[in-house]
């Protein structure tokens, strides 16, 4: 008898042990939480538990960091919880399935997406009340964005908090050094492409091949922008009948064809992931790349000493058109069933400040989407962020919006088909039709 | 002492209980989920699920990149196996009949892959066919062969078979370990006696190694099998990513693709039942074509 209870008790002991280990396996370590008292209401209001998710990566967490102490030293009665991190979108997943999830989200990285949480409606609708938000000077933040936030059907879910671009980089030293020109259109890009060539001895421009959104947001977005303006590139993401086989876009394509039938792309692009063609880029083995503006930035600790970033927005377009640039935006956004909405909704307005909007220039090298922030005389802010600034502010180049990024299940099929057409294994027209049959299955299904 | 069926039975259960939980909670009910998402259209990130009955299936027969990922599996599993059971093979007998003084070492060297990570091993052979840096590239043009030199993993055409090579590496050391194995339990004097018979070594090969060793090549064959049908995935996502243009897209990477890139989780899952099914088809026809009777001498 006294066996049989033995043998009972190491079953259960076993079980229990199984158990922990399974338990043990599912908690986070993500998260970490500043105090504050938890009962009580402050003079403002502000109390309980506000929680926040951030992506941390080519920009760190440093300007996060800064923002969420300031507000907590403003709400010293509400207890912030961060939950942040490079992985943090996977790590958040099962909250957001159950319904559980935080209140304040920025989206940005791999496996989060904006279009996706709206069609998932988990985002607080922000039309009205951000409209009646005002900077500390006055102004309507609505009037302050560089860039309005994404429009999805009149109803706004996000704001846009970081300002990023995608371009072509060069290496201002080497172009100086050996006197390159820096091409303003596809003219004169084919131009300094053919002396590259022959000069260098190399292949003058390279991108991923694995991500050819790359080569998809970075060279060809601008060059619709520059020939189409909004209206066509805004067809050309929801894949709109007849817009990618719209004479415009046939010719841009077929100057990419060009490209790849003078040997001017990387014969090897196909096989490199981003930091592979980026190093090739930094060791002079390219010209030309195209990335955002978080280069320097990604690849800080490989860059040669006599290397300079050198930028231009856009370089596919005729000489008659405007060069572009198509902004590409990080929003920040409230759930729907947020569990403290007030708190939510007082930290995404104390971020929208002009000074986060100076340190975060000084502490990411790139741009937060608001008007009026003077990087000239800031030291900390690099020079090529700068330059950037100057050029958009210029006038010279027409920043051109799209309504909402381009849906993942129609740029796969794009992808795939451009690095055929990349490698001569598709012809431009070819390229086109397949575009074109994509965007409809994908409208199709919708 | 004489224990009652009671308490062989509570003996039993420990030491099966703990066992069971872990398997049916990381296992069977996986699958059976799986198999369950499989109807619905789920994006895989928000709560709200819409069951649609076999309407991923139907997708899935019209989708034209899946007949290209289950040829690219199906290549893989055969250039797989023949190059995988040949080398080991070869391998195998060499270091255990052939008298090498240094077949320790080489059994170490041959089986190191074995202990590296498939990511490592990806990530490695990608230096390796690098265009311009790897030594594929550059040791072709070392030897005169500059013109065969090419972006292996950049090409339409060479990307896939270039992924065999690396899953063959890795693959051999663990396979010849298992038929050293066997062959060592081959009793010498069968050996002696065939050779007194007047039996080559060729012959002594094909009718006394191989019949012995069946059972551990036809167990090699069906774990290779098994691995490169569930486990390619790993090796392209480092490598390729399934492209150029899908030119290397297996069925584990699509599934990966449209699952956790395109959030359709329900497709995903879908995929992941067709997997299932061509697995254990497979398996069920090779566990009839390997069939043999028990040789014993």
């Amino acid at each position: 008898m006294k066996a049989r209870k033995k043998g009972m008790l190491f079953s259960v002991v076993a079980v229990l042990l199984a158990m922990c280990l399974l338990v043990g396996c599912s908690s986070s370590s993500s998260s970490s939480s500043s105090s504050g008292s938890k009962s009580g209401k402050s003079s403002d209001g502000l109390s309980g538990t506000l929680e926040i998710q951030y992506f941390v990566g080519g920009y760190g967490d440093a300007w996060w960091k800064d923002v969420i102490k300031d507000f907590q030293a403003k709400h010293p009665d509400l207890t912030i919880k961060q939950d942040a991190g490079p992985n943090v979108n996977t790590q958040m997943k099962t909250r957001w399935i159950s319904n559980n999830p935080p209140d304040v989200v920025y989206i940005d990285g791999a496996g989060a997406s904006e279009t996706q949480m709206i069609e998932d409606s988990q985002l607080m609708d922000l039309t009205d009340w951000v409209k009646s938000i005002k900077l500390d000077d006055g102004t309507p933040l609505m009037d302050s964005f560089i860039v309005p936030p994404s429009n999805y059907d009149g109803k706004i879910y996000s704001l846009p908090l970081v300002f990023d671009t995608w371009g072509t980089w060069y290496n201002k030293a080497l172009f100086e050094k050996k006197g390159y020109d820096v091409p303003t259109d596809f003219e004169s890009w084919m131009a300094s492409m053919k002396k590259i060539k022959e000069d260098e001895g190399i292949a003058p421009f390279t991108t991923t091949g694995k991500y050819p959104y790359y080569f998809l947001r970075g060279v060809l977005f601008p060059a619709f922008a520059s020939v189409g303006g909004e209206d066509l590139l805004n067809a050309l993401i929801d894949g709109d009948k007849g817009a990618w086989t719209d004479p415009r876009v046939e010719k841009i394509m077929g100057d990419v064809q060009k490209m790849q039938e003078a040997g001017y792309i990387d014969k090897g692009f196909a096989a490199l992931s981003h930091t592979q063609s980026q190093m090739n880029f930094l060791l002079n083995k390219n010209a030309y790349i195209p990335v955002g503006f978080w280069l320097p930035n990604e690849m800080a600790k490989d860059v040669p000493k006599d290397f300079k970033f050198g930028f231009i927005p856009s370089q596919m377009h005729e000489k008659s058109d405007k060069a572009s640039i198509v902004p590409d935006l990080r929003p920040l956004a409230i759930a729907k069933k947020a569990k403290n909405p007030e708190a939510a909704k007082a930290f995404v307005e104390f971020a929208f400040q002009k000074k986060y909007a100076q340190t975060f220039a000084e502490k990411t090298g790139a741009m937060m989407n608001m008007k009026g922030v003077d990087l000239d005389s800031d030291a900390k802010v690099p020079s090529y962020l700068k330059d950037a600034n100057k050029m958009i502010n210029s006038g010279d180049v027409q920043v051109v919006q799209k309504d909402h990024p381009m849906s993942q299940d129609f740029e796969d099929p794009l992808s795939d088909a451009l690095v055929s057409l990349m490698l001569g294994k598709m012809d431009a027209k070819a390229f086109c039709q397949k575009a074109e049959a994509a965007a409809q299955k994908y409208n199709a299904k919708k | 002492m004489v224990q009652s069926k009671r308490q062989k039975y509570l003996f039993l259960l420990f030491c099966l209980l703990p066992t069971l939980v872990v398997f049916v909670i990381f296992t069977i009910y996986p699958l059976f989920n799986g198999l369950y998402l499989s109807f619905f259209d789920w994006s895989g990130t928000g709560s709200v699920k819409t069951f649609i009955g076999l309407g991923n299936y139907k997708e899935l027969l019209h989708d034209p990149i899946i007949p290209k990922t289950i040829w690219h599996d199906y290549f893989l599993v055969v250039t797989k196996v023949i190059g995988i059971m040949i080398i080991a093979t070869f391998f195998a007998v060499a270091l255990t009949q052939l008298k090498v003084k240094e077949a320790p070492l080489y059994r170490v060297i041959f089986f190191f892959p074995n202990i590296m990570s498939v990511v490592i091993i990806g990530i490695l052979w990608q230096f390796i066919y690098n265009p311009d840096l790897g030594i594929f590239n550059t040791g072709l043009k070392a030897i005169g062969l500059g013109s065969w030199t090419r972006p292996w993993l950049g090409s339409m055409e060479w990307s896939l078979p270039s992924l065999v090579l690396p899953s063959v590496w890795a693959g051999i050391g663990l396979f010849m370990l298992m038929l050293m194995g066997g062959i060592m339990n081959v009793s010498k004097s069968l050996y002696e006696a065939a050779e007194i018979d007047g039996a080559n070594q060729w012959q002594q090969f094909w009718r006394l190694t191989v019949p012995l060793v069946w059972p551990q090549i036809k167990t090699s064959i069906l774990y290779i099998v098994i691995t490169t049908l569930n486990g390619s995935f790993v090796i392209v996502q480092i490598m390729t990513q399934g492209g150029p243009n899908n030119a290397t897209q297996v069925m584990g990477s699509y599934l990966y693709q449209k699952a956790f890139q395109e959030f359709h989780f329900g497709y995903g899952a879908t995929i992941g039942v067709m997997i299932l099914i061509l697995s254990l088809a497979t398996v069920l026809v090779l566990q009839f074509l390997l069939k043999r009777e028990k040789v014993e001498y």
